[in-house]
């Protein structure tokens, strides 16, 4: 439609000049620029923490810049509320999807922003509008189907349709493919490519620098809070680009020599676990994991894998099959005495299962430990002890707080993590579970989290590796299982598979059997 | 930099503070409203009397008062420590002062081992009325809050019935209430107004200083013990900050609440011992009420935390008893009941304010230490 002529002409869709926004203590964003050309998609690249999803609140009015400016198709704008950023034709999908499930794709599109005929809800037009929309843009969904019936691909189809409906022509994607399978990706990497040659702009922020590679026109790099450099995605490779976001050498999570031994820590053994629906949560599990081994399980989430560590650290009790930890029935044992023999578990979601917030580091060290030394002495809890200790995890993990009084709830992420291995390390586990281990933190930590790992399964720790992040999984593990629809669906050789043949598996496109 | 503990008790402390300040400002609108001076009643309030033996008599019947609600307080805490809420303390404190009276006036064994037994009688009962509701959480499910109110309500009346039945005694002539039969001297806890005549004051009239006082300072202690320094205390705090990261960590939900509620239960359960012991030697129909909720206040006052609470229960006492002096100064009485819920109130939102202070105080801290840090690497 438009022409290359009259793209040169046109102002920038976004201008962001000079935005600084400061929070108590912290400088979110410092001098952020960026000139965003119309018709392109433009990504925005850093690690977390980096000031990303701070810019994109700003840009979309959910909050305000403490200096700068920003111009939209050349006019400046003053955003107070996202009404403000939708008016001048900003969207945002989230990164989490906001969605009412028990509501159909037609009312989650109009909610808000209703067409209204007699006083009513004017469903026929709302419908034929959609329609129109999907068509024209390949964003296919029923109008009428519910929400909680569609796939993770789907609802980001209504995602984008609920943003489009809304009249906007500048869309902002956040994370849109942390949720993806790669199939998926590339699905949605389709319906990207056609909304950009209809003229609109897309801006798409990412972490994972393949994908941006192969999608974006220009790349922005944001590192700790300012934008460190412009590239053009066909003038620099996604290690150069990482190590822009990082601002220095790259870590790989990839281990060297095999420390396999072929004495079995942890045995599984037909684990099963009914819910309340009619398909049972687990079925039939049965994997071994031995001393010095990482046993990865990829799966897409809401697979069992919550189930499958619920059953191992004795949160769930199990509907059939046997759990042995060196060679003991441990399937009768209470979580406590789990802990005891050595299970150590470094859980999905770190502020719900792994701390106490609101608790300063010291009493974080004693949590899961309370019944043990140092953290114990009789019946009391040895203060000094413990707190000595705490200084040595926060010394060796290289955790960064002003001391061992802090309240967990002050620190990062990445620091909040690296304590938690580190209190999970000590007194000598024999297995470890690691749900999600670099989830949410920055690519520093990551790369510390992950040499932690490999000492320790070079020391000879069997580790149960559950991760969303296939280039981790492939990278650490020994052995690898994809769970679907609570079985163990293949056991595959990470150093055969693609990320591609693996989303198949956790799709079910693959069936069992074939590996 | 002042270590971060410190600055947190200290923000606390102020919060308290600016708190009662609000208090006594909104009071005094309502002091106002009421057509008298806040200046008057201030004074009224302060006012412990001309003489020495004035001043000592007001300063037992603040202290007397005192104490339950001090004990009130601990017991309400050790629940709201794991965000349990034991609304029943109430009927636990009634139903255990009925039996453990009844109880101790039915021999008469040497003082020390007489009134070991009825304070044992007394946490034993409170404990067990409290396993009810906590055994119906871990069990059923059931609301505390809900089981522990219509719990009250059964201990009340049944306190009632049991001093007028089964466990009445005898009524002097012209009596017109009812109480269970008049301990044994034994078990009469001696006071301790020797403290006054340590400094060479007069000693109090009436039943003078409750010697349970010190049996209330001991129990503080121990609380205080239990609470901050062993594994149950860990595994209280930690089930209250956060009950699926305690579970994940092996401490079993079910067995916290029926030991916190037991616990909580048994401390109620002193808390009508000090007049029992010290002043009536017997449970009347006329025993003092509404310890019980008054605990829930002084609780929350003191943070749950025994220090706070001593001072939360002689804020309350100082208040009740101020209660008598406003009268003669022309001042509804009703004023020290406004004074008392503004600061229940004005405490909770201080709370709120001083807990989030607190946190972004630390955030800031814990980023400046970074950036620190972070800039000592570039350099080096």
């Amino acid at each position: 439609m438009t022409s290359s002529d009259t793209l040169a002409a046109a102002p920038p869709a976004v201008e962001l000049e000079g935005i600084t926004k400061r929070f108590p203590g912290v400088i979110a964003n410092h001098d952020i620029r960026i000139t965003v050309a119309p018709g392109t998609v433009h990504a925005i690249v850093g690690e977390n923490g980096a000031g990303k999803s701070t810019l994109m609140k700003i840009l979309y009015g959910m909050q305000r810049p403490d200096e700068g400016r920003i111009r939209v198709n050349g006019q400046d704008v003053d955003f107070r509320t996202p009404s403000d950023a939708i008016a001048s034709g900003i969207g945002m999908v989230h990164q989490h999807f906001m969605l009412a499930d028990n509501l159909t794709v037609l009312e989650n599109i109009v909610l808000g922003a209703e067409p209204k005929k007699a006083g009513g809800l004017d469903a026929a037009g709302a419908r034929t509008r959609i329609r129109e929309l999907g068509e024209s843009h390949g964003l296919r969904v029923d109008p009428d189907r519910l929400v909680e019936d569609l796939g993770v691909g789907d609802r980001q189809r209504v995602e984008i349709l609920k943003v489009l409906y809304r009249g906007a022509r500048i869309l902002i994607l956040d994370e849109p493919t942390a949720v993806l399978v790669p199939q998926e990706v590339d699905e949605l990497f389709g319906n990207l490519n056609e909304l950009k040659a209809q003229g609109f702009t897309i801006i798409f922020i990412s972490h994972k620098l393949n994908e941006v590679l192969s999608i974006a026109d220009a790349i922005t790099v944001i590192r700790r809070g300012t934008t460190v450099a412009s590239v053009e995605p066909g003038s620099v490779t996604a290690r150069q680009l990482a190590e822009l976001m990082v601002g220095s050498e790259l870590p790989t999570p990839e281990t060297r020599e095999s420390t396999v031994t072929d004495r079995v820590v942890l045995d599984l053994d037909g684990v099963t676990v009914c819910g309340s629906g009619d398909r049972p949560l687990l079925k039939d599990v049965t994997f071994p994991v031995r001393a010095g081994e990482v046993v990865g399980i990829a799966g897409v989430e809401g697979n069992g894998q919550s189930e499958l560590i619920e059953a191992i650290m004795g949160l769930r009790t199990l509907d059939g099959g046997r759990i042995l930890l060196a060679e003991e029935d441990i399937t009768a044992w209470t979580t406590l005495r789990r802990r005891e023999a050595g299970i150590g578990y470094i859980p999905e979601d770190r502020h719900r299962q792994g701390l106490l917030l609101e608790a300063p580091l010291w009493e974080n060290r004693v949590l899961g430990h309370q019944t043990r030394v140092p953290a114990r002495k009789g019946i009391w809890v040895n203060r000094a002890a413990s707190r000595k200790d705490t200084e040595r995890i926060m010394r060796e993990y290289d955790v960064r707080a002003p001391g061992i009084d802090t309240l967990a709830l002050a620190l990062s992420g990445g620091n909040q993590q690296k304590l938690i291995i580190g209190r999970e390390m000590s007194g000598a586990p024999k297995f470890l579970i690691a749900a999600h281990p670099t989830r949410g933190v920055d690519v520093g930590a990551q790369a510390a989290i992950w040499d932690h790992l490999r000492t320790a399964r070079a020391a000879g720790l069997a580790v149960l590796l559950i991760s969303a992040d296939l280039d981790e999984l492939i990278g650490l593990s020994d052995s690898l299982y994809v769970i679907y629809g609570g079985r163990m669906v293949a056991r595959l050789d990470p150093n055969q598979v693609t990320p591609e043949e693996l989303g198949g598996y956790m799709t079910g496109a693959i069936a069992e059997g074939q590996a | 930099m002042m270590p971060a503990g410190l600055q947190r008790a200290l923000l606390t402390v102020a919060g308290a503070v600016v708190a009662v300040l609000i208090a006594v400002a909104v009071s005094s609108v309502a002091i106002l409203a009421a057509g008298a001076s806040p200046v008057t009643a201030l004074q009224a309030m302060f006012d412990f009397g001309d003489t020495q033996i004035q001043v000592v008599n007001s300063v037992t019947t603040l202290l007397n008062r005192a104490v339950p609600l001090f004990v009130a307080g601990l017991a309400v805490a050790i629940g709201f420590r794991m965000n349990l809420f034991n609304i029943g303390v109430e009927g636990q404190y009634r139903i255990a002062a009925v039996v453990a009276a009844f109880v101790g006036s039915q021999f008469d064994l040497p003082g020390p081992v007489q009134i070991l037994l009825i304070i044992a009688v007394a946490m034993a009962v409170g404990g067990l009325y409290a396993l009810i509701p906590a055994v119906l959480k871990v069990t059923r499910g059931v609301n505390e809050v809900i089981a522990t109110i219509m719990l009250n309500y059964i201990a009340i009346n049944l306190a009632a019935f049991l001093v007028r039945g089964p466990f009445a005694g005898e009524r002097a002539e012209g009596q017109l209430t009812t109480s269970t039969p008049e301990l044994p001297e034994s078990a009469w806890f001696p006071n301790l107004n020797f403290l006054f005549e340590m400094f060479g004051l007069p000693a109090p009239r009436g039943g003078g200083l409750w010697g349970f006082l010190a049996v209330a300072v001991v129990a503080g202690l121990i609380i205080w013990l239990v609470l901050e320094r062993t594994r149950f205390g860990f595994e209280v705090k930690a089930t209250g900050l956060n009950a699926s990261a305690a579970l994940a960590s092996g401490i079993d939900p079910k067995r916290m609440v029926i030991s916190a509620m037991v616990l909580s239960g048994a401390v109620a359960g002193l808390i009508g011992l000090p007049e029992i012991l010290g002043r009536t030697h017997a449970y009347g129909s006329n025993f003092t009420a509404g310890l019980g909720f008054l605990g829930i206040a002084v609780a929350l006052l003191g943070r749950n935390r025994p220090g706070g609470i001593a001072v939360a229960a002689l804020l309350f006492a100082f208040l009740d008893r101020a209660g008598a002096p406003l009268q003669f100064a022309d001042i509804p009485p009703s004023v020290i009941t406004i004074i008392q819920g503004t600061i229940v109130l004005m405490v909770v939102i201080a709370n709120e304010v001083t807990i989030r202070m607190s946190m972004r105080n630390e955030e800031r801290r814990a980023a400046r230490q970074l950036a620190t840090t972070n800039q000592a690497g570039v350099a080096a």
